[in-house]
């Protein structure tokens, strides 16, 4: 009898899978009426703050851009897929990111996911300009372009500003399970001054929460280098007050963006500084208004620099298909992914220039890594 | 005469199943007609199945809990793909694969064989936590390796074995896993495995080899593993550590207790059903939706875990469900004789865990001494 | 001096870990499940501290708030989730908790958004230092290791001494005996819930007085560390539970001192358990198991 009923049910099963194949094109542009933006990032799980904060400014991006009449009257749409940081999770994302008709796309998030989605954008010839996915590998083929900074120069950067600065022993603390901080970390260490001493503590994925240990480690340090998201930033700082020196200096790279608005940095009596892109505290007009958008559509606990970054990817994408409509170059709403890739990658190598949130007259590499000015900013001064 | 027929047919129809499936499925890719989203689909639907079967090997039918099955596929997964990557170019993709698949097999059943070893000695809970704790040693050691060897926290890159015949492949593995499943269960091997289940003592005093079996079985369900290891570093360009964490080893616990403890077929299809599912919530469910996904498939599997096992629904269920009204299409009576060895009732004896022993003196539906009532008696 | 501090530092970790280790024994020895969504309840107490803390701002109301909010989630949880499978397979109930625990993170997500909130249990300086001799101990870390010990102690003698208590210990024992002597033991069970929450909502005011940042997965980690302290105490074991947390604590923060083991930090942890396991095959405390044939 129950041997019946599980024939029943593997009988049903299959054909259920079989029919719903039925119900399923395949992955062409042809019946698109609006240019389809894919990208697939971190949604839910412990990363989803940075998806979500592509997704909201993507996405406020393409409703401007659609409000002002689209490209010609065509209008954008965005499609996000959840990959909750995973990398086995992107396939699926891509193939049915390909179904719904992408053209072009933001690539990944994060640079997990991310390396994956490189390859198989490469496979089918879709141009993707990532907003932070920021892994050296990500631009490996003629179709990815960054718009961040790639870690390996990161921390090329830093390192050479660390030189400059006559130390002799330098605290880093960076999280070894993650490609971000480790890469940053691996490029910063084989660019250091082989004379500066290193006091080097990590943490993991598996303790975010108790820093006291690599605290206690890194308490003669006067420079700490600390190439790691703001979450853990925030942590590490308030655990350290009274313990580590007030006249210390944390240093970090375009992770440390959003701390501002995780704590009140005031009550941290260290300085605060950072080799970055995008200060949401700044003011410079093109940050300002955008915070302030940001702001008013959604909450600003969600607001960083790969909100900032995503917003500039969309409008990026969008002047150089401007760019090239008035360059007399044919762009239908059904153009392939391909078709337009070629374009793009043409575009984008070329004397394209783009000023935005995140940088004036930003342009990218032939090897697709992003040519802007990389700031230093001071999040708040030493207390005296 | 018949009745032994049929058991037979019965033996075999879900390799009927899976084979026509395959053969369809197939056909469509090769003709094109099947979208790459349902090639990537049926891939991981092939590698839950592998895992699920033999994780339901150890939990089901050896009665004991693993919360490490994840670690086996990591060491499948890294080893295994990183031996495809090497030969791939050499002596081409397939071959290459089939090497992958012994290599990666292979170093997971010496792995199952090392946490075989203190499952002689630890029982329940205690031997779950040292499953769970191997798996983490295992994938928090390829996090640390250099980018050369293992690609450390960027994840090593594996060859992607082409999706219009890679889940072919891998339909074809899980029929090879159930092959060496199910012969062994329905052996006096599997006989000897699932007396140890339901008491060891015993079956230790008629003669069993206990260490062997229990060694066998964590070795052979360690080896399937490591296969869907490989396979799954062959559907991907990387492998990436974190992946193989103790969530991903409770995900495939899930499938195999939503099956059925002891009922392979049930192993299948929960396994099918919960990747479909997956990848349906997670590519249909986008954008601002995305949220849901999770409490969607919480709703489910709490409804169904409690529909399923809730001794209070016991009545219900047997009423209004497609085994008794098919049943009663059939007017056929239950047979002792057509019993089967490795069915397992799962309320009966799933696991050793200790406590077990406790609930089944416990409070049933049918007790005079229901605690509630004594309750309102004494207010 | 550092060494010192190291261990300090440890035994405080160590005994968060055993707030949350001890209501999963307790949950384990009575009702005989792992309520994997245990950790959860310490992310709804965060939470609720949260919310007190950003509209009223008295971290021990908050506090209290916590307890209660975690008590009524823990008993609807069970009430609601559990109580339907009592008698089922215990893995089925496994597969509830799990359920929950994805439900429980996933309405977080909804209701307070992904980003990560800062919960200044101490407020935005912490609570400063205490100095004994050239020690120098950060106050939080002597107040959770206080109050964890103290919290352990009334447990015990509550256990111990009280009339629920020892029913709690007739339950574990033997729950149809329990019941034959006129234990409610619907009702102890639904106790040890409310029990076990609030350890976790405890559980949660210390982690976040210690690190304020506060998500939906706060839970996620701590509660599985917990769920392995409370095993190599020896599971369903009081004082167990409480060993085990601080024995855990503290072998993850001298890993974390010790020179490039930093990064295996997770490795050594669990590879000391399965060392301990294997001495021990029930745990530190736990109680040899009688074999019936």
């Amino acid at each position: 009898m129950k041997t019946m009923f599980k024939k029943a049910f593997a009988v049903v099963l299959a054909a259920a899978m079989l029919l719903t194949l039925a119900a399923c094109g395949g992955g062409n542009t042809a019946n698109n009426t609006e240019y389809v933006i894919g990208v697939s990032g971190p949604l839910t799980g412990p990363a989803a703050v940075y998806g979500v904060a592509v997704q909201n400014s993507a996405q406020m991006a393409i409703e401007e851009i659609n409000a002002a009449g689209g490209l010609d009257g065509i209008k954008f749409k965005l499609e996000a897929m959840d990959d909750k940081h995973d990398a086995t999770k992107v396939a699926a994302n891509f193939a049915a990111l390909m179904e719904k008709g992408m053209q072009v796309s933001l690539g990944t998030v994060t640079t997990a996911p991310g390396l994956e989605f490189t390859k198989l954008s490469n496979d089918d010839k879709v141009f993707f300009l990532t907003p932070s996915a920021s892994g050296d590998k990500i631009p490996e083929f003629d179709n990815g372009f960054q718009m961040c900074f790639a870690d390996g120069n990161q921390g090329a950067v830093a390192a050479k500003f660390v030189n400059g600065l006559g130390l002799d022993k330098i605290g880093i603390f960076y999280k070894s399970d993650d490609p971000y901080s480790k890469g940053i970390f691996d490029q910063f260490k084989a660019n250091l001054d082989k004379g500066i001493a290193t006091v080097e503590t990590v943490f993991t994925a598996a303790n975010e929460t108790d820093f006291s240990a690599q605290i206690t480690e890194l308490k003669d340090c006067d420079f700490i280098f600390m190439p790691i998201y703001y979450q853990p930033a925030s942590v590490f700082m308030t655990q350290a007050k009274g313990v580590l020196k007030n006249n210390a200096t944390y240093y970090g790279c375009d992770g440390f963006d959003g701390l501002a608005g995780q704590i009140d940095l005031t009550t941290i009596p260290q300085e605060v500084s950072m080799l970055s892109h995008f200060d949401a505290t700044s003011d410079a007009q093109a940050t300002v208004d955008f915070v302030k958008k940001y702001t008013e559509k959604y909450s600003a606990e969600t607001l960083n620099q790969f909100g900032a970054s995503a917003y500039d990817c969309v409008y990026a994408i969008f002047n150089a298909m401007k760019e090239m409509k008035a360059a007399g170059k044919d762009i239908p709403v059904t153009i392939s992914a391909e078709e337009l890739y070629t374009l793009m990658k043409d575009h984008f190598t070329g004397d394209f220039s783009y000023s935005g949130v995140t940088g004036n007259d930003i342009t990218w590499e032939d090897n697709g890594y992003v040519n802007k000015a990389a700031v230093k900013f001071t999040l708040k001064e030493a207390d005296k | 005469m018949a009745a032994k027929k049929h058991i037979k047919w019965s033996h075999y129809i879900n390799y009927a199943v899976i084979s026509l499936a395959t053969i369809i499925l197939g056909v469509l890719s090769i003709v094109g007609a099947l979208p790459a989203s349902y090639q990537i689909i049926f891939e991981n639907i092939a590698i839950a199945i592998t895992l699920a079967v033999s994780l339901s090997m150890v939990v089901g039918f050896l009665g004991e809990l693993s919360l490490g099955h994840a670690g086996f596929m990591c060491v499948g997964a890294y080893l295994g793909g990183k031996t495809v990557y090497l030969l791939a170019p050499v002596i081409g993709e397939i071959p290459a694969l089939l090497c992958g698949f012994v290599v990666g097999g292979a170093l997971a059943a010496v792995c199952g064989i090392v946490i075989g070893l203190p499952a002689l000695r630890l029982r329940g809970d205690y031997l779950a936590i040292v499953t769970l704790a191997f798996g983490e040693i295992v994938w928090s050691i390829f996090m640390n390796t250099s980018e050369e060897t293992f690609g450390g926290a960027l994840g090593m890159p594996t060859v992607r074995i082409d999706r219009d015949y890679l889940f072919v492949i891998a339909l074809v593995v899980v029929l090879l896993c159930l092959a060496v499943t199910q012969n062994l269960i329905r052996s006096k091997h599997g006989r000897a495995i699932t007396s140890i289940r339901d008491n060891e003592i015993a079956a230790r005093a008629t003669g069993i080899n206990v260490t062997k079996y229990k060694l066998a079985v964590f070795a052979i369900s360690a080896f399937f593993a490591g296969v869907a290891g490989v396979l799954m570093a062959s559907s991907n360009y990387t492998v990436q550590s974190q992946k193989f964490n103790y969530n991903y080893s409770i995900e495939i616990l899930v499938m195999v207790v939503l099956g059925g403890m002891g009922s392979i077929n049930g192993s299948i299809i929960a396994a099918a059903l919960i990747t479909f599912l997956d990848i349906k919530l997670q590519t249909v469910l986008t954008g601002e939706l995305a949220v849901l996904q999770d409490l969607v498939y919480a709703a489910i599997l709490i409804v169904i875990v409690i529909y399923n096992n809730a001794p209070g629904l016991k009545t219900f269920r047997e009423k209004y469900n497609v085994k008794s009204l098919l049943g009663k299409l059939h007017n056929k009576k239950h047979d002792p004789a057509n019993a089967r060895d490795d069915e397992a009732k799962w309320d009966r004896v799933p696991t050793k865990i200790q406590m077990d022993e406790v609930l089944s003196v416990d409070v049933q539906v049918k007790s005079p001494y229901d605690p509630d009532k004594a309750g309102k008696g004494d207010n | 001096m550092e060494i010192i501090e190291t261990l300090i530092n440890g035994l405080s970790l160590g005994g968060t870990y055993a707030m949350i280790a001890l209501g999963y024994t307790m949950v384990y020895g009575i009702a005989k499940m792992l309520n994997f969504a245990h950790g959860d309840i310490i992310m709804v107490g965060g939470y609720t501290l949260f919310v007190t803390l950003s509209t009223m701002g008295m971290p021990i109301l908050g506090l209290a708030l916590a307890v209660v909010v975690c008590v009524v989630l823990g008993v609807t949880v069970e009430k609601v989730a559990y109580k339907p499978l009592r008698g089922a397979s215990p893995l089925a109930v496994l597969i509830t908790a799990i359920g929950v625990s994805y439900l429980l993170q996933s309405l977080a997500q909804i209701i307070f958004s992904s980003a990560p909130r800062m919960v200044y249990v101490g407020g935005q300086d912490g609570l400063g230092f205490v100095t004994i001799g050239s020690l120098k101990i950060q106050k939080h870390i002597l107040i959770t290791l206080v109050c964890s010990v103290v919290i352990m102690v009334v447990l015990s003698l509550f256990v111990k001494y009280t009339k629920i208590g020892r029913a709690m210990i007739a339950v574990s024992e033997d729950k149809g005996a329990a019941q034959l002597m006129g234990i409610n033991v619907n009702m102890i069970i639904t106790i040890t819930f409310a029990i076990g929450s609030a350890l976790a909502a405890f559980a949660g005011f210390f982690m976040l007085m210690k690190s304020p940042s506060l998500t939906n997965t706060l839970g996620a980690m701590p509660g599985i560390k917990a769920f392995t302290a409370a095993v190599i105490g020896g599971i369903g074991s009081l004082p167990g539970a409480m060993l085990g947390g601080l024995f855990i604590g503290l072998i993850e923060t001298i890993a974390q001192v010790v020179p490039g083991m930093g990064a295996y930090t997770v490795a050594i942890e669990f590879l000391v358990l399965i060392i301990v396991l294997l001495v021990r095959p029930t745990g530190i405390l736990g109680k040899k198991r009688r074999e019936k044939v």
